[in-house]
């Protein structure tokens, strides 16, 4: 019931994750005794759409898709109430472990996937998130779907507000694209999965999701990285979830029938790797509760070392999961991020042109230009006009770093950046190998400051038709 | 809506919004200095209109975000040949030595 504070029915007892839109708790219903998972998002008050949309995830009925009790409003906070499911999710595994899946394991889970699936098929339903974070597992093994509808649902609100644009690495082509689909696409999501518990990661899983959404509907289907490490029934199995055209794409129910599928063991042979998930995620509890009681203590020069080492060991090769569990975990991706970004050594290195000894006598017209410039008045008249390229405000940075140069440098970033824009690239063969290097390496920063300049211009260009619609809807509520 | 229920007798869900042609002047507002946003007067408009539009600024936001990827797809491709060319010259120029 919606009437009573959730606080009054539930005792918060620890945070289990956190997802793109909120966080996950484990509670116990007073009045029964009950363990449940709660979800709390923070969202915006004109959403209706999100309750109407639980009230059909309720009359959801499978031991194969978790259950949803209701939800509550408190303050801004949407409480989503749901079944908990005590071995916690697929990628957590993967990451607590810090080890992919064997082939039996994947079967195993699969077959409980594809029958969620199955049952969200029949009733017209389309999941349109699945991938390993939305698959839990309880104590004994068994798989259910986890955020059916809200995830969808959090999406589109989400995208209309210009906020997020979801993790593209799991979506079909057809969805990318929007030229409609229907329940196929979750077949194709689940093609990822299986690749993503076998490799650790989706296909294209480090790089910007950006690229990723450019490339899916563009480039044929993945595969595995490493074909003859796997049996002919799974790559089959998997070809045959990811298959472009969602017209020629098996479903669920065919799927079931699948050799890879039929050959799937029990659930119990996943009980060593849940209860070794359980032990780490246990330990990291305790090391995380000492830590911080060390913190309050001391603050010893030990803990600078335990840091350190820790990160070392912590430096797998998963990709890094947003989860609040376990704050030291945290800090070693964070610590892994910083290392494996721009590769510093590798750039020193070149830095010293190979090639500047016998550097093309042809300069283009726009060196030239440089040239001239460079006569002026302005800034620093032995620069080389390698080096003014190298200083100069990289392409979509916006007014950054060596704009201070003025004169000729602001001239020649305006000049290459006027280049860039119409896909005149010649200017490249001029540039130092340490400078092609610097770019490369800021090639994604650099597109997503553009990304975001143009995220902050249709904001604002929504901003007064979505005043207009609150007023009006306001105002029809009033009546 | 999330969960998009399907009737059985559209096989295929597109969302509403992207059958209509987008009009000209919002794509004109999309792009244009927004000292002059204050002029149109959204509340002259249906709720359902607002709505639509609303959804179509999603759509044109859509693909200008494309544009800036690719752009910088063919940038970073521009760049690759590059920095192959470079490294294949190294290697030709320094083989003789050995
Ligand atoms: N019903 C549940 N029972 C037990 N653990 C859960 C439950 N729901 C979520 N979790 C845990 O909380 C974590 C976060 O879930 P959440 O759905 O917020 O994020 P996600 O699935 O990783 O990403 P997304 O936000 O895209 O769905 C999961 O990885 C899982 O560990
Ligand atoms: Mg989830």
């Amino acid at each position: 019931s919606l009437t009573r504070q959730p606080e009054e029915v539930f005792d918060i007892i620890c945070k289990l994750g956190e997802g793109s839109y909120g966080s996950v708790y484990k509670a116990l219903h007073k009045e029964s005794g009950q363990v449940l998972a709660i979800k709390q998002v923070p969202v915006d008050t004109d959403l209706q759409e999100i309750i109407k949309e639980i009230s059909i995830m309720q009359q959801c009925d499978s031991p194969y898709v978790v259950k949803y009790y209701g939800s509550y409003f408190k303050n801004t906070d949407l409480w989503i109430v749901m079944e908990y499911c005590g071995a916690g999710s697929v990628s957590d595994i993967m990451r607590l472990r810090k080890k992919t899946l064997s082939e039996d394991e994947i079967a195993t889970i699969l077959i409980d996937t594809l029958k969620g699936l199955e049952y969200l098929h029949r009733r017209r339903k389309i999941h349109r998130d699945i991938k390993a974070g939305n698959i839990l597992l309880n104590t004994e093994g068994h798989a259910k779907l986890a955020d059916f509808g809200v995830a969808g649902q959090l999406t589109d609100t989400m995208a209309k507000r210009n906020t997020v644009i979801g993790t593209p690495f799991w979506m079909a082509p057809e969805v990318i694209q929007e030229i409609g689909y229907d329940c196929v696409a979750d077949i194709w999501s689940l093609g990822i999965t299986a690749l993503e518990m076998a490799e650790g990661k989706p296909p294209y899983g480090d790089i910007h999701p950006m690229r990723a959404i450019f490339m899916i509907p563009t480039k044929p289907p993945p595969s595995f990285r490493e074909p003859d490490q796997w049996s002919p029934e799974f790559i089959d199995f998997v070809s045959q979830c990811l298959v472009k055209n969602p017209d020629e794409r098996a479903t669920a129910e065919y799927l079931l029938t699948h050799e890879f599928i039929g050959n799937a063991k029990h659930p119990s042979i996943l009980s060593t790797m849940i209860a070794e998930a359980r032990e780490i995620r246990e330990s990291q509890a305790f090391r995380n509760a000492q830590q911080n009681s060390n913190n309050a203590k001391t603050f010893g020069a030990g803990d600078g070392y335990n840091d350190a080492t820790m990160k070392q060991r912590d430096a797998g090769t998963l990709v890094p999961t947003r989860d609040g569990t376990a704050t030291a975990e945290l800090v070693a991706d964070l610590g892994t991020m910083v290392i494996n970004e721009p590769d510093l050594a590798t750039m020193k290195r070149h830095d010293t042109d190979p090639m500047d000894t016998n550097r093309p006598k042809y300069r283009p017209l726009f060196l030239e230009h440089f040239d001239k410039k460079q006569l002026g008045p302005t800034a620093n008249g032995t620069l080389a006009a390698d080096d003014r390229g190298a200083e100069a405000v990289p392409a979509g940075a916006g007014a950054g770093a060596g704009a201070g140069a003025g004169g000729a440098g602001a001239e020649a970033a305006a000049l290459q950046r006027a280049l860039l824009e119409e896909g005149n690239f010649e200017f490249l063969a001029f540039l130092s190998l340490g400078e092609l290097e610097a770019r490369m390496a800021r090639l994604d920063a650099e597109m997503e400051a553009d990304i975001e300049q143009l995220r902050a211009r249709y904001e604002t260009k929504r901003r007064p038709i979505l005043d207009a619609i609150h007023l009006k809807r306001k105002r029809q509520q009033n009546f | 809506g999330g969960c998009y229920l399907v009737s059985p007798l559209v096989p295929t869900l597109v969302p509403p919004y992207l059958l209509e042609e987008i009009p000209h002047w919002l794509i004109v507002y999309s792009k244009a200095d927004q000292e002059l946003d204050h002029k149109l007067r959204w509340n002259m408009f249906r709720l359902s209109e607002l709505d639509c539009y609303s959804d179509m600024l999603t759509r044109l936001y859509k693909q200008e975000l494309q544009l800036i990827v690719m752009k910088y797809e063919r940038y970073r491709s521009a760049l690759l040949q590059e920095l192959e060319r470079r490294r294949r010259a190294v290697t030709y120029h320094t083989h003789p030595n050995y």
